[in-house]
């Protein structure tokens, strides 16, 4: 080897400018990640806490008083307003939370696992409002559960004069919020527990539990869920806050005398009457401490779990009805996989069905109708709802990748507090703070509607953005870029030719999840929005108590559909890259 | 120093690097172009945190006092990629989207695209990986990826270079011969070289100084 092929060494070049402006926006992001975060929350929160104190220079009230309580406190039927409010999201936890152990406990050793996962995982991203529509449409009187029970069953020729949904003790809100956590909790444990470390564990001290005599219920019992309880805690307190203080659900599957206390909000809010809004403020507040109490209700159901199962985890008993329970699980899991595949065709029969007489479980007759003149007036509420999203996305995506990377620059993690703002938006009742960010915004730039909403809308993307890209950023073998630094490469080139490329499908995953979070969003568009900006979940939301049932399958449809496509575009990127990279391998083996 | 003493040299100033206030390891050694230092020792004494010092990759949690001259250019301060030195790790760590020409041409400077595919499908065929040009790196073996990651170095046209345990996932045969190849590639070019290992037979391959490191020298 006599060549050289090696230059004469050159001078070391003056930084670039692209390279500095680069570093200095990674150093400035995390703090403008933080701002975004805080100060609306914040903001909001002091824009909901001065009015519930009588402080509404609006209205040329400018004194201090409880005036907003005692007016709240008259309220008829408030304390069942906060009844419904408070057992609904506990109770529906609970379930949540059951049924996800149960779950886990039966198929955690078992392909099904895997199989369930996939199919509840598309329920993630279907909109609070399109799946409360879709239960609307399964338990309704004239509803697909009663269509297929009748009248072999029933005996019923008409439909029966149930209060369902709109049942007074919210068993309906119970069953939606539970149907839709259920997903959500089951798939944040399982990524939670894929850490290939963690996971490796886990199964070694379940084959050994089963391998000291344990059935395998009691050996998940005894020996995985205490290893995993902690990494569920986080994202049960977020599905309990957000069901305490969510409105889609109660306004489309609840009472109406009286709903929940944050439909009452909106109600108030929304009044012609303006002074009702320091009554509103001061059931924000109230909201508030429902979803504090229920918090610590959870925290304290949790003490009194530990302290009568700590003793029995070592009381060697291998055998509570193992194989009776499993049995029941297994029916459950096909109850409650067809009752998820009903509702949804339920909601496709009602979107195409033209003459369909009860108790018939299909239409009669067919027609396009419903679709071509909901798609004429539909189009620019689509329009809203993509332009919101890809803006809110976009912002949230960059702003994390480049937090993310002055991490990695920085050596280390975010602190526990930074951490803990991110989930800011996801823990505090957004009922809590969307008003005062309202009066806010008025305060700054009232014209500014579709800003206002995007801003308003990044609150919500971002933590669930900055979650899932987290993962996979953190993960990157660090020896990558230390090479390509090693080779002469600046941070910008590292960070676009060496971190993104890897990045990719983490990327995009995280902005379908975003888009999803951003189409889902009901209040703060209504609220921020003013009604000015319709987007297609307003739309449904507002078409589903009232307008033809037809109709509203048809918007709840569209609602799943436009997250769906954003999720197969990433499938389709994905598997075309899989598909590229093994043609290479292929045609290099043939060589 | 004069001038030839200058040129082509790696110089390690007074350098004691330490972990929460206990020193970790202390170092004054200078490396002429061509040489290579074999630092030996287990695991924990503080080997890669050196590599680590040198290149400006300094993790949280460690301290360093000293300084590093490279061709008698102070270059302490200077940002990891503008330092020029070069880095061996035991994965080859091809970068997994690019391929094999490109992952060399990523660490070439700019030029033109003709000048730059001559000169890489020229350098392959040198160390015999003669058209393998537009392969993925996985498809390679594990000798050919090291190749590969040599070439990357090579051309990135380094002014010294730094080997983390660089052969320990070679077999015994190929581990020769990549060894022979890169000490080689240093002795012809001139670059003073630091060798970090595990293996009694590096440090004899490498015909140079060997420092052995002692895990936590604790003399206060």
């Amino acid at each position: 080897m006599s060549h050289s092929f090696i230059a004469q060494p050159q001078e070391p070049h003056k930084t670039k400018a692209s390279v500095r402006f680069f570093s200095a926006l990674v150093k400035f992001s995390p703090k403008l990640l933080m701002a975004i975060l805080i100060l609306p929350v914040l903001g909001g929160l002091l824009g909901v806490i001065l009015p519930a104190f009588g402080w509404l220079p609006a209205l040329d009230k400018t004194q201090f008083n409880l005036q907003g309580f005692e007016q709240l406190i008259q309220t008829p039927g408030i304390i069942k307003m906060i009844a419904l409010s408070f057992f609904s999201s506990i109770i529906s936890g609970l379930l949540a939370f059951i049924i996800t152990l149960l779950l886990l406990a039966t198929y955690f050793d078992s392909p099904w696992l895997a199989r369930i996962q996939k199919l509840l995982g598309p329920i993630l991203v279907i909109p609070h409002a399109a799946a409360a529509i879709a239960i609307a449409f399964l338990i309704a009187p004239s509803g697909m559960i009663a269509r297929l029970l009748s009248p072999w069953l029933t005996g019923w020729q008409s439909p029966v004069d149930w209060l369902l949904p709109h049942d007074p003790f919210g068993i309906s809100i119970i069953m939606g919020l539970t149907l839709k956590e259920l997903p959500f909790l089951l798939l944040m444990t399982l990524s939670a527990i894929a850490q290939p470390a963690l996971n490796s564990k886990l199964r070694a001290q379940y084959r050994l539990a089963l391998s000291l005599g344990y059935y395998p219920m009691t050996a998940f019992f005894k020996a995985v869920l205490p290893n995993i309880y902690p990494l569920m805690r986080l994202p049960i307190l977020a599905i309990l806050a957000y069901a305490s203080a969510s409105v889609e659900m109660p306004l489309i599957l609840g009472p109406n005398t009286p709903p929940t206390l944050a439909v009452a909000i909106i109600n108030w809010f929304h009044d012609v009457d303006l002074s009702l809004r320091i009554k509103a403020s001061a059931g924000a507040l109230i909201q508030l401490l429902i979803t504090v109490s229920v918090l610590i209700t959870w925290w304290l159901l949790e003490k009194i779990a530990l302290a009568i199962t700590c003793k029995t985890l070592s009381n060697g008993k291998r055998n509570y009805g193992d194989a009776f329970i499993a049995k029941g699980m297994q029916i459950f899991t096909v109850f409650l996989i067809s009752t998820i595949a009903l509702a949804l065709l339920g909601m496709i029969f009602w979107s195409f069905a033209g003459y369909w007489q009860f108790p018939q479980a299909m239409p009669e007759q067919w027609v396009l109708l419903h679709w071509q003149s909901a798609l004429q007036q539909v189009q620019t509420p689509i329009i809203n709802s993509l332009s919101i999203a890809l803006v809110s996305t976009s912002v949230a995506v960059i702003l994390t990748l480049l937090t993310l990377e002055y991490e990695k620059q920085n050596g280390s993690q975010l602190s526990n507090c930074s951490s803990l703002i991110i989930y800011l938006p996801m823990m505090i009742p957004s009922i809590a703070f969307l008003f005062g960010l309202v009066w806010l915004q008025e305060t700054l730039h009232a014209n500014a509607t579709f800003i206002n909403v995007s801003l308003a809308h990044l609150l919500f993307v971002l933590p669930y953005v900055f979650l899932s890209l987290a993962v996979s950023y953190r993960r990157l073998d660090p020896r990558y870029a230390q090479v390509a630094a090693s080779l002469g490469a600046s941070p910008l080139k590292i960070f676009i030719q060496v971190s993104l490329p890897q990045l990719l499908i983490p990327i995009l995953m995280a902005s379908a999840l975003g888009l999803a979070v951003s189409f889902s969003q009901y209040l703060p568009t209504l609220l921020v929005g003013g009604g000015r900006l319709n987007t297609v979940t307003t739309e449904a939301v507002s078409l589903a108590n009232g307008a033809s049932r037809r109709t509203s399958a048809v918007y709840a449809l569209i609602q799943m559909l436009l997250p769906a496509i954003a999720f197969s575009m990433i499938w389709l990127v994905s598997t075309w890259q899989n598909k590229q990279r093994a043609q290479k391998m292929k045609t290099e083996v043939s060589l | 120093m004069s001038p030839t003493n200058e040129h082509n040299s790696l110089h390690i100033e007074n350098l004691t690097i330490s972990r929460d206030k206990t020193p970790l390891l202390s170092l004054n050694e200078t490396i002429r172009g061509g040489e290579v230092l074999t630092i030996m020792g287990p695991s924990g004494s503080g080997k890669s945190t050196l590599l680590n010092w040198l290149t400006g990759q300094l993790p949280k949690g460690f301290n360093a006092d000293g300084k590093v001259y490279l061709n008698g250019i102070n270059i302490s301060h200077t940002p990891s990629y503008q330092r020029h030195i070069g880095l061996l790790y035991q994965d080859a760590l091809l970068f997994p989207h690019l391929s094999v020409a490109e992952n060399i041409a990523f660490a070439m400077p700019k030029g033109d695209k003709k000048a730059r595919a001559t000169k890489i499908s020229f350098a392959l065929a040198e160390v015999g990986l003669a058209g393998l040009d537009h392969r993925h790196p996985d498809s390679l073996s594990g000798g050919q990826q090291a190749r590969v990651a040599l070439l990357r170095v090579l051309l990135s046209q380094p002014k010294a270079i730094l080997l983390d345990e660089a052969f320990s996932k070679l077999d015994s045969q190929l581990r020769q011969e990549t060894r022979e190849l890169v000490f080689e590639q240093i002795k012809q070019h001139k670059l003073p070289a630091i060798m970090v290992t595990h293996d009694e037979s590096d440090a004899i391959a490498a015909n140079g100084k060997v420092i052995n490191l002692k895990i936590n020298q604790q003399i206060n």
